[in-house]
């Protein structure tokens, strides 16, 4: 689409925090007075498996999809499911890749194989060359929750400068979402991310 | 994750990020609606999920799960009929369900507005089939009103209420999953009043449509289209923006790609815009036609509007020359995107697209074939520990009616335990028709919220019939797919009130069955085995239906519950000295907690995943999967 929109897919597994990052994402966004739309999918194609999520930033953001070859962000919360939307990113656009894996029951069923890094890189870079992979799992967890994957996504979103989306926003937009409890972890989280992202870019 | 309470806020001029489903409920507020009756059905089911947390807090409102679609319609189509607004909300195949009334209704027409807002499903996402819901509004003679985005399903919302009092008549209001699940900006108008109670005045000789009546009210009802072809003329539903030789006709969510698809080629049309689908505005779209050599229509599904514009072309010696689905520039299947409209518009006036998308599809073709990951049960999912009994009590080989739910996601190996469905309920009725014409053992499974909605007709039959069918209700108290809505046998109502919940074993004896059992899926899994085993032996000897009800809650709402008390029972794990890499728990079970490490090539359990049902120690012949100690 024109150059004033800025696409972005979110690739992960039902259950990963996919639908939740699109919508502080956008929230974040609308909170600095951007147009916005979110592109969800919920119901059956939510239990567990293959689960994409699109957000528009933008004037030129009128419905939710994202057609291939136009995404300027495409991020991966799990490798096999990023190459899959591997076909979405711009030439020029930046993928962020959680090296994490969780294997599909078919892989450990020993009815399909999971393709190794090497394949995945290769395939990825068919469409584009900016690739930022790092384990958002293990960040997660060192942030103290699992759960908090989409957070560590959220950071390094903000970390490619890619998006019109502030850290404060971002963070404001996460406060007013989640309960109390977990907020000092999501921030934390979403600052580890941001890091890792810039320190990756340098 | 929007808080239905911040969907009660009487602020008018704020601005929030909306589903359109959520803006739909706030809608409902702002229209003054008095009676809301739904049954979930996904791309629908946030409107009622936010209406029933909204309910309590609203004066003089009342909202209600039906227990199925047709019993929604009715009974908000009484409420209209009353003298109120009203609201029946239901996916694309639920506005099936809900037919009959449907046609009656337009018959006798409402005295308070009432909106039927049906969500269909383009793609698929969560449905059995992706049938065009407007084609009801041309058969039953209802007005259709289509918003594009969430902000026009509020807005068109209110003027559909409008209207519906206008004509006296219920409104179609159609909507898609690219609607339903977009979330946009989206600013809050007042608050309505609504009565508290109506006086229901008696019109029998309107509302009982017996032949005599109903031959009066079907040319009323024509009569009303007339007029409802004026407001179609002159309403500013339908309006035209840009200006060139080319025209295009459009509605509903592909007005969006529309305009993306004219920015990115970088081209100039005039665009029709059709917010009122039914009737369709004959004059404007004549008119239209006659100011364009050429005219696209863009709709996803079915040439619906299409058609009508060949019609109206025909009707009045118009020469345009009209391009669609029927001369194959647009497909009739699946969701529309930017891309198609750009593809055809290209193929149309000769051009290059705005992206190389064949080179694109090329790469992506050389990627070889990745692993599948379909939707599957969840871990900890009480329907895989009674879908294994199922499989090992039968050895695979007995036919498995399924229902409508997450269930039928056993469809998958190596459950496998799906083999016909139909709709709502036709789990045991197909098994009914099964039984009759095969010697094979029907083990069919149906949901507690499906067997409310629609098993207990197929219930009486097979007993009146003496089908010799077996039949597990699946129960974990609640509507699991659609995002936890309570139903009858939850004991919660859609006003958030608790009553006394209906036993599904009580229901099937009170219909006849005499063969009802109950039992906990993860008490022991031989047990399991053994209770199916029983119940199809039963079944054989005896030649009539026996029930056999699976009782344990949904992981996702017992995930949920653990997260919010933080206690955690102790984790389960792989003793790796005893297991013996034998992959009986990977292959039998598909848990997706599990995987295999490909280093020791035994399987190891994902402790963030698993859920604490414990159903794989019982499948491992090694006792190799254990519960550390707490």
């Amino acid at each position: 689409m024109k150059s004033d929109t800025v696409s972005i897919v979110i690739s992960g597994v039902g259950g990963q925090g996919v639908l939740t990052l699109a919508e502080i994402l956008a929230k974040a966004a609308l909170s600095d007075s951007h147009n916005v739309r979110v592109g969800e999918i919920h119901g059956m194609a939510q239990r567990g498996g293959h689960v994409v999520c699109t957000v528009r930033i933008g004037a030129g953001a009128r419905g939710p999809i994202v057609d291939p070859g136009t995404a300027n962000l495409l991020v991966g919360f799990e490798p096999v499911e990023t190459l899959r939307e591997a076909h979405m990113i711009r030439e020029d656009g930046c993928v962020l890749l959680s090296s994490h894996i969780q294997y599909p029951v078919a892989v450990s069923m020993g009815k399909a194989a999971y393709p190794n890094n090497k394949e995945i890189i290769s395939g990825i870079r068919k469409f584009s060359d900016r690739i930022l992979e790092f384990d958002a799992m293990a960040m997660a967890k060192k942030a103290g929750s699992s759960r908090v994957l989409n957070m560590i996504m959220l950071g390094a979103i903000i970390g490619t400068g890619l998006t019109p989306i502030t850290e404060e926003a971002a963070i404001d937009a996460v406060r007013s979402t989640f309960s109390k409890k977990f907020e000092s972890i999501n921030i934390k989280a979403v600052k580890m991310g941001r890091k890792k992202v810039e320190e990756l870019n340098r | 994750m929007t808080k239905p309470k911040q969907l009660l806020e009487d602020n008018v001029g704020k601005e929030m990020l909306l589903l359109a489903n959520e803006s739909i409920a706030r809608g409902v507020l702002e229209a003054g609606v008095r009676l809301v009756a739904l049954y979930p059905g996904t791309p629908s089911s946030e409107i009622g999920n936010n209406l029933t947390f909204m309910a309590p807090h609203i004066p003089d409102f009342y909202f209600e799960f039906s227990t199925n679609e047709k019993v929604a319609m009715e009974v908000a189509g009484a409420a209209a009929v009353a003298g109120v607004r009203s609201m029946m909300v239901c996916k694309g195949p639920g506005l099936n369900v809900a037919a009959d009334p449907f046609f009656s209704l337009a018959y006798v027409g409402v005295r308070g507005g009432m909106v039927i807002v049906v969500a269909d499903d383009p793609s698929m996402w969560s449905s059995q089939n992706e049938n065009d819901s407007r084609y009801y509004a041309l058969m039953g003679n209802m007005p259709l009103i289509e918003p594009s985005d969430p902000s026009e399903a509020k807005s068109m919302l209110l003027q559909a209420y409008e209207i519906s009092e206008k004509l006296e008549l219920p409104i179609l209001f159609r909507t898609t999953t690219r609607i339903n699940h977009t979330r946009s900006p989206i600013t809050f108008g007042p608050i309505r009043d609504r009565p508290k109670k109506v006086e229901f005045v008696k019109e029998p000789f309107r509302f009982v449509p017996i032949p005599s009546v109903a031959r009066i009210r079907h040319s009323w009802l024509l009569k009303q289209i007339e007029l409802a072809m004026e407001i179609s003329e002159s309403t500013k539903l339908n309006f035209t923006t840009g200006s060139g030789n080319l025209g295009i006709l459009t509605s509903g969510v592909s007005y969006n790609y529309v305009v993306e698809a004219l920015s990115a080629l970088d081209i100039n049309a005039e665009t029709l815009k059709l917010g009122m689908t039914h009737p369709v505005p004959e004059k404007m779209i004549s008119e239209f036609l006659k100011r364009h050599k050429q005219v696209v229509i863009v709709e996803e599904l079915d040439p619906f509007l299409e058609t009508h514009a060949r019609r109206i072309a025909q009707l009045n010696g118009i020469k345009t020359n009209i391009l669609g689905k029927e001369q194959g520039f647009f497909p009739r299947t699946l969701e529309y995107s930017p891309r198609i409209v750009i593809e055809a518009l290209s193929k149309i006036l000769n051009r290059n697209t705005s992206i190389n998308w064949k080179t694109i599809d090329q790469k992506a073709g050389e990627i070889s074939e990745l692993p599948p990951r379909p939707p599957l049960l969840c871990a900890g999912c009480p329907h895989r520990a009674t879908y294994y009994a199922i499989r090992v009590a039968t050895r695979g080989k007995a036919i498995y009616p399924s229902d409508i739910g997450c269930y039928t996601l056993s469809i998958a190996p190596p459950l496998e335990t799906a083999d016909i469905l139909f709709d709502m309920g036709s789990s045991i009725t197909t098994a009914c028709g099964l039984a009759e014409v095969t010697d094979q053992d029907v083990v069919a499974t149906i949901g507690d919220s499906t067997f409310f909605a629609a098993g207990l007709p197929g219930i009486a039959n097979a007993v009146y019939n003496q089908h010799r069918i077996s039949l597990v209700v699946l129960d974990n108290h609640t509507t699991a797919m659609t995002g936890h809505q309570p139903h009858p046998g939850t004991g919660v109502t859609g006003m958030q009130e608790k009553v006394p919940p209906l036993n599904i074993a009580k229901v099937c004896k009170g219909l006849g069955v005499e063969y009802v059992k109950t039992i906990d899926p993860f008490a022991s899994l031989a047990d399991l085995v053994a209770a199916v085993r029983e119940m199809t032996t039963w079944t054989r000897e005896n030649h009539k239906p026996a029930v056999l009800v699976s009782i344990a809650p949904c992981a996702l709402l017992e995930a949920a519950e653990r997260r919010k008390t933080g206690e955690f029972p102790p984790p389960y794990y792989v003793d790796s000295e005893l297991c013996n890499s034998c992959k009986r728990c990977l292959n039998r079970l598909s848990c997706p907690a599990m995987y295999l490490d490909t280093e020791t090539g035994q399987a190891v359990i994902d402790q963030t995943m698993c859920n604490y049902c414990g159903t794989c120690v019982a499948v491992c012949p090694q006792g190799a999967i254990k519960q550390e100690d707490a």
